[in-house]
């Protein structure tokens, strides 16, 4: 728990609202960050391109989460991040949470440590790509946004709403979007999951889980308790 | 043995990260650690283990890995002298992957309570110990694109320039060779792909007269066309952060 004090000072942080459509980008590769945004609501991703022109999506990023942190203390954004979907953003310009950050360590500390929660993710994301089979990645991912916005208590009825397109689930685990398709009507086949538009809902949780190779330590859920009331 | 503290190399590195005042250095410097030798493949870092130290790596190289339950094994990063292979531990309670040793190497081990300390004390010191895990972490965003979306040549390619570049910046290199003490097993698990298809991609990499490897040496021959093939852009090691220290 932060101390009353820091908990303040993080609330008087000064933001700026806004409301961009799905498809905007909030932040381009490249670009030199002015502040760092905030998914009041709504949901995001980062991507890069490769030289080729394929894309790769490199993290899901769900409403509470900050969408750039790194580029608190980084003075180039190294990709782009852009919105899935329709969005509440808080832009909070730099120097003011460099300064937060160093003048309370508490509220630095929690900081800090909601981008080593990312960079554990992004571990994870390579041992998917990189070693999991398609069946595998699919169930993988399906777990791990299950598993993250349960801790937001955004999990109904069994499931989420997910406003991925097969394509972007594609370019998330580095296959092609027949291939996704192709894995989730099977993985609906078996029982593991049922689809209603974009609503997943999980048949077979703990098998589903078993088929992804998932354990949720690399969430570092416990860490991430202590920092929830940043979001 | 020279008189060189072992930790000079890392005010060396992290004053690129942030402007550091005689205080911050010296505050570095003061960090209590231990030396721990290891040798070939050991464990530096067991996933799944309480963390209560971080690990800065004096000498030799070392990987960040994990292994899947059906055995097979993915790489994660390589890491060189001057780097911590931990650091995010410093913050995070449970260990979350392996790290091994490469060749033989020798870590300085600090506690992680003393690397706090120091950081709350010397806010310097603080933003150049997570700029170090924030470029950690752009480096796996890289990876991450490296294993999805290159092909196997642009993989491979990709991982070459990455190293050479690192090694460059520290150092390590010269005109164009670097001590590369890396098996072909151990790139096949970096780039995801089998070790067959990594031999014939390095062979081919070979016979194009971008690169000459030997059993613990790299040559690049060829940088500009190495750099092409592999689609390395190398933004995301941040280097440029170094121009406003």
């Amino acid at each position: 728990m932060l101390p009353d004090e820091d908990r303040r000072a993080v609330l008087d942080l000064p933001y700026r609202l806004r409301e961009p459509d799905a498809g905007s980008y909030l932040i381009r590769e490249g670009d030199r960050p002015t502040h760092c945004s905030v998914l009041s609501s709504g949901y995001a991703f980062r991507q890069k391109l490769t030289g080729s022109g394929s894309r790769q999506i490199l993290a899901v990023c769900l409403p509470g989460d900050a969408v750039d942190l790194q580029n608190m203390f980084l003075d180039i954004s190294d990709h782009s991040v852009q919105l899935l979907t329709k969005a509440r953003i808080a832009d909070i310009p730099r120097d003011a949470l460099q300064e937060i950050v160093h003048g309370r360590p508490a509220v630095g500390t929690a900081i800090i440590a909601l981008t080593l929660v990312e960079a554990s993710i992004l571990r994870e994301w390579v041992v998917n790509v990189g070693r999991r089979d398609s069946r595998e990645r699919i169930a993988h991912i399906l777990c791990e946004f299950a598993v993250r916005l349960e801790a937001r208590g955004l999990i109904h009825d069994d499931g989420f709403e997910l406003p991925m397109t097969q394509e972007q689930l594609a370019d998330a685990t580095g296959l092609t979007p027949v291939h996704v398709n192709r894995v989730l009507k099977s993985l609906e086949a078996d029982g593991l999951i049922s689809r209603r538009r974009r609503h997943i809902h999980f048949t077979d949780w703990r098998a589903l889980q078993e088929i992804g190779d998932f354990s949720r330590r690399y969430l570092h859920i416990a860490d991430h308790d202590i920092l929830a009331e940043l979001g | 043995m020279t008189d060189i503290h072992p930790l000079a190399a890392l005010v060396r590195r992290w004053s690129r990260h942030a402007a550091l005042s005689t205080d911050d250095r010296n505050a570095i410097l003061g960090l209590p650690f231990t030396r721990k030798a290891f040798g070939k493949d050991a464990y530096i870092v067991r996933e799944g283990q309480r963390t209560t130290d971080c690990c800065l790596l004096l000498r030799g190289f070392a990987f960040r890995q994990k292994l899947l339950t059906d055995g097979s094994r993915q790489i994660i990063s390589i890491h060189i002298p001057t780097e911590f292979v931990d650091l995010q531990n410093g913050l995070l309670g449970v260990a979350d992957h392996s790290v091994q040793s490469l060749d033989r190497c020798e870590v300085a081990v600090i506690p992680r309570s003393a690397l706090l300390e120091t950081s709350e004390q010397y806010p310097a010191v603080r933003m150049a110990m997570w700029v170090d895990t924030l470029i950690d972490a752009s480096i796996f965003r890289e990876w991450v694109v490296n294993v999805g979306r290159r092909d196997a040549r642009a993989r491979v390619a990709h991982l070459l320039c990455e190293l050479a570049v690192r090694l460059d910046k520290v150092g390590a290199g010269r005109d164009g060779l670097f001590d590369f003490p890396i098996t072909q097993e151990q790139i096949a698990d970096c780039t995801g792909l089998t070790p067959v298809h990594t031999n014939r991609t390095l062979q081919s990499l070979r016979k194009d007269g971008l690169i000459q490897l030997n059993a613990r040496s790299l040559s690049i021959l060829d940088w500009d066309r190495l750099r092409q093939v592999g689609d390395f852009d190398e933004l995301y090691l941040h280097h440029q952060m170094e121009s406003r220290a």
